[in-house]
């Protein structure tokens, strides 16, 4: 009898524990699937560096400071752009500022920014993360962080993108860098767009 | 040890290797699915701004079809240097313009 006790208790913690391993296996999937994304980092927007040169957009309504280690590059005529392009003509870090132009809205600026890269010049975007209410020096703005492969040369970018709003005007900065290289170059480029100066 | 005990016991293992394994398949799946999924609303607060929802996309994230692009792409700038000197119309990065 009592052995009898003895084995049933032995196969209670036998249930027992398969029940507790399936438990955890369980979690184990719904927390690995169920936070695959990406925390929007943190922008606090404060004066560029010393050193840091700066271009101001030609109708004068916000100012874009960059690293030394990029360089002015042409765009469109109403936008400023800097960029760190290799020897052979590839994009490394790239800042364009450009006032607003569309029906771009701080409401729904994300879903926006997908369909104009869609729309423009990416064969395929997907945003990663979004933010509203970003502030900006002299404004808020928001943001998206996004990945995207162009349809020349199925180039694969991630960009922060934000739409700003000042007092008088609204412009839009984009940050972005090859995916691949985007964790080293984005302490930079989110440096840069934190700096951002809109009136 | 009892047989009975051991019989037990494996099969709580086997139980559990198996348990185990569905996770994995599934978060695997869920992987490969990353550009479906990665569009779906998976942010985290900042601590000073209120993360959005992001839009799902539409159903396919191959190119967007021309009937959902917005009314501002309607006549996008055309690519290979087509529409300007920028180099997003070149294979660079992307600029901030409206696209008109």
């Amino acid at each position: 009898m009592t052995a009898h006790t003895s084995l049933r208790g032995r196969h209670v913690l036998a249930v027992l524990a398969s029940v507790a391993a399936i438990a955890a296996a369980v979690a184990a999937f719904t927390l690995s699937g169920g936070s695959p994304g990406r925390a929007f980092p943190a922008l606090v927007p404060a004066a560029a560096p010393a050193g840091w040169p700066h271009l101001t957009l030609p109708d004068g309504t916000a100012v874009l400071s960059y690293p030394p280690s990029l360089r002015p590059v042409s765009g469109d005529a109403d936008s400023v752009s800097a960029a760190q392009v290799s020897p052979k003509g590839v994009f490394r870090l790239y800042l364009n500022a450009t006032p607003r132009q569309g029906d771009e809205q701080l409401r729904g600026w994300a879903a926006f920014r997908l369909r104009l890269l869609t729309a423009d010049d990416a064969a395929s975007a997907h945003e990663l993360a979004a933010a509203q209410d970003v502030a900006f020096r002299g404004g808020t703005g928001s943001c998206v962080i996004d990945t995207y492969v162009t349809r020349i040369g199925a180039h694969h970018y991630q960009e922060l993108a934000c739409l700003v709003q000042g007092r008088t005007s609204a412009s839009v900065i984009v940050a972005a860098a090859p995916a691949a290289t985007w964790a080293q170059a984005s302490p930079l480029l989110l440096r840069a767009v934190a700096a951002y100066q809109i009136r | 040890m009892s047989l009975t005990f051991i019989r037990s016991a494996a099969g709580a293992a086997l139980l559990a290797v198996l348990a185990a394994g569905c996770g994995t398949a599934a978060t695997a799946q869920h992987a490969a699915t990353k550009p479906a999924a990665a569009a779906q609303p998976r942010h985290s607060a900042p601590a000073h701004a209120p993360v959005t929802t992001p839009t799902p996309p539409p159903a396919t994230t191959a190119p967007a079809p021309a009937t959902k692009a917005p009314a501002s792409s309607a006549n996008p700038i055309p690519q290979g240097n087509g529409g300007d000197q920028d180099p997003d119309n070149n294979g660079g990065p992307s600029d901030g313009d409206g696209n008109i």
